[in-house]
């Protein structure tokens, strides 16, 4: 009872704050705050298979390309969709779903790649795999690349109806942060901590390492799918291209920055390093400070960036946060151990 | 923790509280400054540039000086979409400019159209972009099917090809659409393709897709190569060292330094392609234009595009003058009744209801490393 | 269908991009096995090879025979300087924080290069014996081309023996073994790993070179596509091994060039998917890769 007050006070200020930012703020800083609720579900979703049960997976982006194509294949408008996809099958022509229903689509999707493809993938380890889940990343993107008359290939699909705002995205967010929350602290949670700290061991009291791999690896790419729907109706135009390493490298370094099997890290992160390059965008814009006009120095904030990196790894090689969680507590200054 | 979270918010409001009390005309460029796509738009963020300076020398629009707010994109569709909704709602822009690549120039477009504010892509190519953006989205540039068209005409026309090779990146845009098209025209004029092979952004070795060209029974009279700047100079080097001297047709995306750099002058010979300008050219505006470039910048205009930086200014500022106003939606009606604009890279003109311009297409050959202007096509 | 020469020619190209790879490969396989880094900024390093050689060539008009030596040693000067800066205070973090690290310092020296050099690609010319062609009917090469596989072969043959032979490379295969007894063998454990680097970069920045005078153009990208190939290159065959990225790299150039060669041209767009498929089979099979060994440490 006390548990479920506190989740329902939390989410009540979540509420509030979320009801300030969309009357107050623009709709820059508005979008900003999407994003970091998109970049959230996707760091605290890879921490599941990444972090918790140790499979360092780099396909996220992969999955999230999947959530995005098949969301908006299933709701794009019928006129638009006639417009942009004339061979598409008839059924999938002339559909156009609610927007909720096609992201949970979206969702499953994703997780049933995850399963295809975790089953034989899954048994390989560390490096190894990493690079097998990075391979199905390009794979996916080669397909899409490859497949016109289901994708539009190369030059992607525009015209996304921008369905996506602050609400729905935070509706996701405190989903996907419960439902993660709950898997973890369940015997499917302990189940997936014992794979990471020692497999054999935990094959040996008996738990079914492939069943759990592939059950925490379809986790995670069911709300990375989840990301990608919000993701693409919120840009509204989605290519190939923006499924890349580039996009799986920057949610890895999110995770690993906020700890590993921390979910709370992986919040504080993916809000920080969402914001830090957005705000530092003036001063490589030549920003007039004290009277003097700065020169404009593009890539500026990827090198602080680089070394700000660099510098948490040295300091802080588990990440901020490492694999505790922040407590109200904590945040009160108690120290809470 | 609780530290990096106060410095953060604090951060957030200090930025956001930033005065505007300057009265000028606030104008946008968003530009791919960094990542794969910077060696393509930083020239164009140039020509944007000195488009607002030289425009500021002559007093600039409705007696107001002009300011240009710079946004790097980095290559990327959600910083594209990110950096436009900044310059709309923190810099309070009125209009922006931008983008060679349609990838961005969708992401970025569609910000600028929600919100109401004209947006001019520079560089994008693709003709559909303004008709699946809507009303607010212009394009500077002819489209692709025109270039594409006049490319096939000319090697059929003139250099009386029959048969031919095409290579395209597939993984990309503007090259598949821009083949798309010369294949479409060459066929229909009566030529034929004996081979259509790919490519991927990012290859650098093309001796597979030669060798296959070498192994076909029929010789082609002209290769269409459809590839981005900074892979067209390696594909004819790759060619030529290959023994393959025969006339290589491209797009938009040659026109640039790198062509004969990368090829060498003995190599770059044969080489024809469809794009915006000369800077042969001879005419008043474009030696203007090309003297101030040099003049700020110390160099010449690296490629086509800076030119068309300048004319994406050139034409909001035309526009904000004929308006009389700083209202986005009678920047709007102004841009697209243009009628006649005399830009760097040649008369801009909209006709009623279609926002890509009616422009002639210039044809380069290229000959001992310099590009000479070859023919001047009208689309019809 | 395939005239002989077609056959011969491709097979030609394929030993080409084979030697290059291989060649990128090993370094990044060296210091994997030592660290079980997979090492992002190894690409970096490439190009920062083969910058030196355009301003040597360009600026200094320097003959290739030093323009060969100098961006060896940049490289590995550069090497061993990110080795002591970003990894060395990781020694004892998470292997994770070491991955991460390495890509930040990717990117680092990617945007620095950016801001210095401009992004705009250049152009790698190199003197004219070396870019002259042969013809022998439909089949031609480059001089270039011999340089690369003859360079490639020797450096390997070299490379081998000195880990096999010499004291320093059997302290190094102690310490890819184990850090901890190495160190209580009385191995410099540091100076080993630096030594490790040093080498690993100084083929890289060769690689590099050797990359630049093939194909003429570089750019500050350059290394992020040639590194990722090479980190494949190098798993297929066993990561860590030197003879297991050697082959690797042999087959992702013949997969690659047969793939786009001997397929209806429809198919050259599913190139790198092809790539990655290959990959993952070989891994499902061979679970270490060709050469690997079972992997003790997983990250």
């Amino acid at each position: 009872m006390k548990r479920f007050l506190g989740v329902l006070f939390g989410i009540s200020i979540l509420f509030l704050v979320i009801f300030f930012i969309d009357k107050r703020f623009n709709s820059y800083y508005r979008e900003i705050f999407s994003i970091i609720g998109i970049n959230i579900i996707l760091v605290t979703s890879l921490n599941i298979s990444n972090g918790f049960t140790g499979l360092f997976s780099l396909g996220h982006a992969g999955f999230m390309a999947v959530g995005a194509y098949t969301s908006a294949l299933l709701d794009l408008p019928l006129d638009k969709k006639a417009m942009l996809l004339p061979n598409l099958p008839y059924w999938l022509g002339h559909i156009s779903l609610p927007f909720l229903l096609s992201v949970i689509m979206a969702g499953f999707m994703a997780a049933f790649f995850a399963v295809l493809v975790g089953y034989p993938v899954l048994r390989l380890k560390g490096h190894y795999l990493s690079v097998a889940t990075l391979g199905f990343m390009v794979i996916v993107r080669v397909v899409i690349n490859n497949t016109p008359n289901l994708t539009r290939g190369a030059i992607g699909i525009n015209n996304i109806p921008n369905y996506t705002n602050i609400w729905w995205v935070y509706f996701w967010v405190v989903i996907t942060v419960y439902a993660l929350w709950r898997i973890i602290n369940s015997s499917y949670g302990r189940a997936f901590l014992a794979i990471r700290e020692d497999h054999i061991a935990a094959s040996l009291s008996g738990v079914n390492l492939t069943k759990y791999k592939i059950l925490s690896f379809a986790i995670g790419a069911f709300f990375a799918g989840v990301a990608g729907a919000l993701w693409a109706h919120q840009i509204t135009a989605i290519t190939p291209r923006a499924f890349s390493f580039v996009t799986t490298f920057n949610i890895v370094v999110m995770l690993v920055i906020g700890g590993m099997g921390s979910i709370s890290g992986s919040i504080v992160s993916a809000f920080l390093l969402t914001l830090l390059p957005e705000l530092m965008r003036p001063l490589e814009e030549g920003m007039v400070l004290f009277g003097y006009q700065l020169p404009q120095l593009y890539g500026l904030t990827q090198l602080i960036m680089a070394t700000l990196l660099i510098l948490v790894m040295i300091f802080r090689p588990k990440g901020l946060m490492g694999d505790r969680e922040l407590s109200l507590k904590g945040i009160l200054g108690q120290k809470s151990s | 923790m609780k530290k990096i979270f106060v410095l953060a918010l604090a951060l957030v409001f200090a930025f956001s509280l930033v005065a505007f009390s300057e009265d000028v005309v606030r104008l946008g460029a968003i530009n791919n400054l960094t990542g794969a796509q910077a060696s393509i738009d930083v020239p164009t963020y140039n020509g944007m540039k000195l488009a607002v300076k030289l425009a500021n020398e002559k007093g600039g629009v409705l007696g107001k000086k002009i300011k240009l707010f710079g946004v790097d994109a980095k290559t990327d569709q959600t910083a594209a979409a990110n950096g436009t909704r900044k310059l709309i709602d923190v810099d309070k822009v009125v209009a922006i400019a931008g983008f060679s690549d349609t990838d961005y120039a969708l992401a970025a477009g569609a910000v600028a159209q929600k919100a109401g504010i004209p947006f001019v892509t520079s560089g994008a190519t693709h003709p559909e972009i303004p008709k699946r953006v809507g009303d607010f989205m212009f394009m500077a540039a002819f489209g692709d099917n025109v270039q594409a068209y006049a490319g096939a005409e000319f090697a059929y026309k003139k250099l009386g090809a029959k048969k031919a090779w095409l290579l395209k990146d597939s993984a990309m845009e503007y090259t598949m659409t821009l083949a798309k098209y010369m294949k479409e025209r060459f066929e229909k004029v009566g030529g034929k393709i004996l081979l259509e092979d790919t490519y991927q952004t990012g290859d650098t070795d093309y001796s597979s897709q030669i060798a296959r060209l070498k192994n076909l029974k029929e010789k082609p009279d002209v290769l269409f190569v459809a590839a981005g700047p900074d892979d067209c100079g390696l594909i004819v080097k790759q060619l030529r060292e290959a023994g393959i001297f025969t006339p290589v047709i491209g797009g938009d995306g040659f026109d640039t330094p790198l062509l004969v750099e990368l090829a060498g002058p003995k190599f770059a010979n044969n080489v024809f392609f469809t794009t915006h300008i000369s800077y042969g050219n001879k005419s008043k505006v474009v030696q203007n234009f090309i003297n101030a470039y040099k003049k700020e910048y110390g160099h010449e205009p690296e490629s086509a595009f800076a030119a068309l930086g300048f004319d994406a200014i050139g034409l909001i500022i035309n526009a904000i003058g004929r308006a009389n106003s700083l209202d986005p939606k009678a920047i709007r009606d102004a841009l697209a009744t243009t009628k006649g604009y005399q830009g760097v890279t040649g008369n801009i003109s909209y006709k009623p209801g279609d926002r890509v311009p009616t422009k002639s297409v210039t044809i380069i050959r290229v000959k001992d490393g310099k590009f000479l202007f070859e023919a001047e096509v009208l689309p019809q | 269908m395939f005239s002989l020469p077609y056959v011969l020619q491709q097979f030609i190209n394929a030993i080409i991009l084979g030697s290059i790879y291989a060649l990128v490969a090993i370094g990044l396989s060296m210091v994997y096995g030592i660290l079980r880094l997979i090492n992002f900024a190894h690409g970096d390093i490439l190009m920062i090879g083969a910058y030196t050689g355009l301003f040597l060539l360009t600026l200094y008009k320097a003959p290739f025979a030093i323009v060969l030596i100098v961006p060896m040693l940049v490289g590995g000067l550069i090497g061993v300087i990110v080795e002591r800066v970003a990894y060395r205070p990781l020694r004892k973090a998470p292997e994770v924080a070491l991955l991460i690290t390495s890509l930040a310092v990717s990117m680092f020296i990617e945007n620095l290069a950016i801001m210095v050099l401009s992004p705009r690609p250049r152009r790698f010319r190199i003197p004219s014996f070396l870019s002259k062609s042969h013809f022998y009917g439909a089949i031609n090469f480059r001089n270039i081309d011999i340089l690369i596989v003859i360079l490639t072969v020797v450096l390997v043959v070299v490379l081998t023996l000195f880990v096999k032979k010499t004291k320093i490379g059997i302290a190094m295969r102690a310490t890819a073994e184990s850090i901890n007894t190495s160190y209580l063998m009385g191995i410099n454990v540091n100076n080993i790993i630096m030594l490790t680097f040093a080498i690993g970069s100084l083929l890289a920045g060769v690689a590099g070179m050797m990359f630049a005078s093939k194909y003429g153009r570089i750019e500050p990208f350059m290394g992020f596509l040639p590194g990722l190939k090479a980190f494949v290159a190098s798993v297929i065959g066993g990561i860590g091994s030197l003879p297991g990225a050697v082959m690797g790299g042999y087959l992702l150039g013949f997969a690659e060039i047969f793939f786009v060669g001997f397929l209806p041209p429809q198919l050259s767009g599913y190139r790198d998917g092809f790539v990655f498929l290959l990959l993952i089979i070989v891994l499902l099979i061979r679970p270490s890769g060709i050469f690997g060994q079972a992997e003790k440490r997983e990250v």
